[in-house]
């Protein structure tokens, strides 16, 4: 008995945990369905009026495609770049390798505010403010420390002997690559492209110091609409941009779920 | 079937390894003949695995060389030796179904398509898994993925098969069976089988010929026979079968429990005889196991037919163990 009621508070403390954690999050969605032209919670009546304003706006729409190709490049330069590195550094396996790995790592520790610092400091000299290719650098250089955790995982649990058997059958150690670990290791990949996604999808504090007004993300937007008005219009952009999040989330969650369901053994 | 006999001698030549300070392979010599099933048998960390590794090509060798039917392949990466290798727990790819397992060598040769049809259907035969060819690695018990290794290695006719410790995750029971057809096998391709266990009772049932490692180095060779009957020393003695070891003459000797008789005391007749006293008796089915123990010697073991020797012989009783001459073999000094 006192084990049971000892478990029920748990897990009444855990949605509380839980609530207070996504509450903030939430509060986007009531906000953006209320008819008036401020930012406010609806009473009694609902409307639309903000999401339409959303996706007819040419503004945020370009806005939206603009944050959509940022987020797309990064996330195929990102999986391509630490993808590599982590099977680079899987292979070295020596101290040296860890050092290494620990460096790249850095990009995730630094806070944000001196990474968009440097990148500015860079990028003025060599002309990439403003552009796409600098916040795609940008981004790409943030997200790629995702992909070479979420590779490295996955490379974790592979058996270095399909590495051998494949090179023992006669293939190259191309082919090995191609057609044995990346195979084995796509569940990691994937995960990592769908962080890398994210990860630029929803970024603002590079983004606010290295573009201007030839590249204007969803999030800088909803960042300006905050700042010079109480449109809430940003409500209803941010709750397209959890949705999308949320959907990249779920499909990496079952993606990662049908990995386990094909590893764990059948019967015979 | 014996595409592998044209070729498949292998040599190795004061071939030695060292990780570090550590020597894993201390200058081996070895002849590995054409169309053999050669076992190289010792306990972990004897080199065994080591030696295994240098002749695929995973490890680089520190000295000596490997020669494939007269020309040196130490140079030569993994994937150019043309060497088929089971690994322990079979390392199927667990993406691919069995048959584009057995066809991954062909595969990667470019072979035709109907060649490789023709062929893995071969290899199915072989190991007679025709009905699980679009099964997946996982969807198959141990001793059928144990096969599909074995057909996914020797799909490409190659020379020499590597086989490291392959039953080594089946149950006792099966394990035998999959002797019987591992020997079958290697008997119908004709292809030189290196097999490396630390199971004795595999390497007596399977080798040509077997080679009994220590410490990185070769401690015999010989026919599974020679080296039952006839170890050379303590270590091949004991890790070979069972042995009694007794001092007679100023040189240790083997003596196998098998080969003693045991008596009531008085009754012995043997040309060599010790006095003794039972200490304890263990019925194995097949067998009685005698714990004697003498004056001023270490315990020792006998062990009788069950069947024929009848009532068992009571703990306590002293009795007379008795071996005809030549049955205990004199050890050389290690």
């Amino acid at each position: 008995m006192r084990k049971g009621l000892a478990e029920a508070l748990n897990r009444y403390w855990a949605w509380l945990l839980l609530l207070f954690l996504v509450a903030p999050a939430l509060i986007a969605l009531p906000v953006s369905l209320t008819p008036k032209g401020f930012l406010s919670m609806p009473k009694g009546e609902y409307s639309l009026r903000h999401f339409d304003k959303l996706f007819t706006s040419e503004e945020w729409l370009s806005s939206f495609w603009q944050s959509a190709v940022i987020a797309l490049a990064t996330s195929a330069l990102a999986t391509a770049l630490g993808t590599a590195c982590a099977i680079g550094l899987w292979r070295v396996a020596s101290r040296l390798g860890e050092a290494v790995r620990a460096f790249l790592l850095l990009p995730l520790v630094v806070p944000p505010i001196i990474s968009a610092m440097a990148f500015y400091r860079l990028f003025v000299p060599m002309g990439l403010i403003d552009t796409y290719a600098g916040l795609i650098l940008a981004h790409t250089v943030l997200a790629s420390p995702l992909v070479l955790i979420t590779v490295s995982t996955s490379l974790a649990g592979f058996d270095p002997r399909l590495e051998q058997a494949s090179r023992s059958l006669g293939a190259s150690q191309w082919t090995t690559m191609r057609r044995v670990i990346l195979p084995s290791i796509r569940p990691g990949v994937l995960a990592g492209a769908i962080f890398a996604f994210i990860a630029s999808w929803d970024e603002i504090v590079v983004t606010l110091f290295i573009s201007k007004f030839s590249v204007y993300t969803l999030p800088r937007r909803m960042w300006n609409g905050i700042r010079e008005n109480t449109d809430p219009t940003v409500a209803a952009a941010a709750v397209v941009l959890i949705s999308i999040t949320l959907i990249f989330f779920l499909a990496q969650s079952l993606i990662a779920r049908r990995h386990r369901a094909s590893a764990s053994p059948g019967e015979a | 079937m014996s595409d592998g006999a044209a070729s498949g001698g292998l040599e190795l030549k004061a071939l030695t390894k060292r990780f570090g300070s550590f020597t894993a392979a201390d200058n081996v010599n070895l002849d590995i003949q054409r169309g053999e099933f050669l076992t190289l048998l010792g306990p972990s960390g004897s080199g065994k695995t080591t030696l295994l590794m240098m002749i695929a090509g995973f490890l680089d060798i520190t000295g000596g060389d490997i020669l494939l039917d007269g020309s040196s392949i130490a140079a030569v990466p993994p994937e150019r030796r043309n060497f088929g290798m089971v690994f322990q727990g079979y390392a199927l790819f667990p993406h691919m179904s069995v048959h584009q397992n057995i066809a991954y060598p062909l595969d990667v040769r470019r072979r035709p398509k109907a060649e490789i049809e023709r062929r893995v259907g071969e290899m199915l035969d072989l190991v007679q898994l025709q009905e699980f060819a679009h099964r997946l690695p996982r969807q198959l018990s141990g001793g059928q993925q144990q096969r599909v290794a074995l057909a996914r290695a020797l799909c490409f006719a190659p020379p020499v098969l590597l086989l490291d410790e392959p039953l080594g995750a089946l149950d006792k029971k099966l394990r035998i069976e999959v002797q019987a057809q591992l020997k079958d096998i290697h008997q119908r391709v004709g292809t030189t089988f290196v097999y490396v266990t630390h199971d004795q009772e595999e390497a007596l049932s399977m080798s040509d010929r077997i080679v009994i490692m220590q410490n990185g180095r070769i401690e015999q060779i010989g026919t599974p026979q020679e080296l039952y009957q006839r170890p050379r020393t303590a270590f091949a003695a004991g890790f070979l079968g069972k042995s009694n070891f007794l001092t007679a003459n100023g040189a240790l000797h083997a003596l196998r429990p098998e080969k003693i008789d045991i008596a009531p005391r008085g009754k012995g007749k043997g040309a060599n005889r010790l006095a003794g006293t039972v200490r304890n008796a263990t019925y194995f089915g097949s067998f009685l196991k005698y714990d004697v123990s003498v004056v001023g010697m270490d315990t020792i073991e006998v062990d009788v037919d069950a069947w024929r020797a009848g009532e068992p012989i009571a703990v306590g009783t002293e009795v007379d163990l008795s071996w005809p001459d030549g049955a205990a073999v004199r050890l050389e000094d290690n």
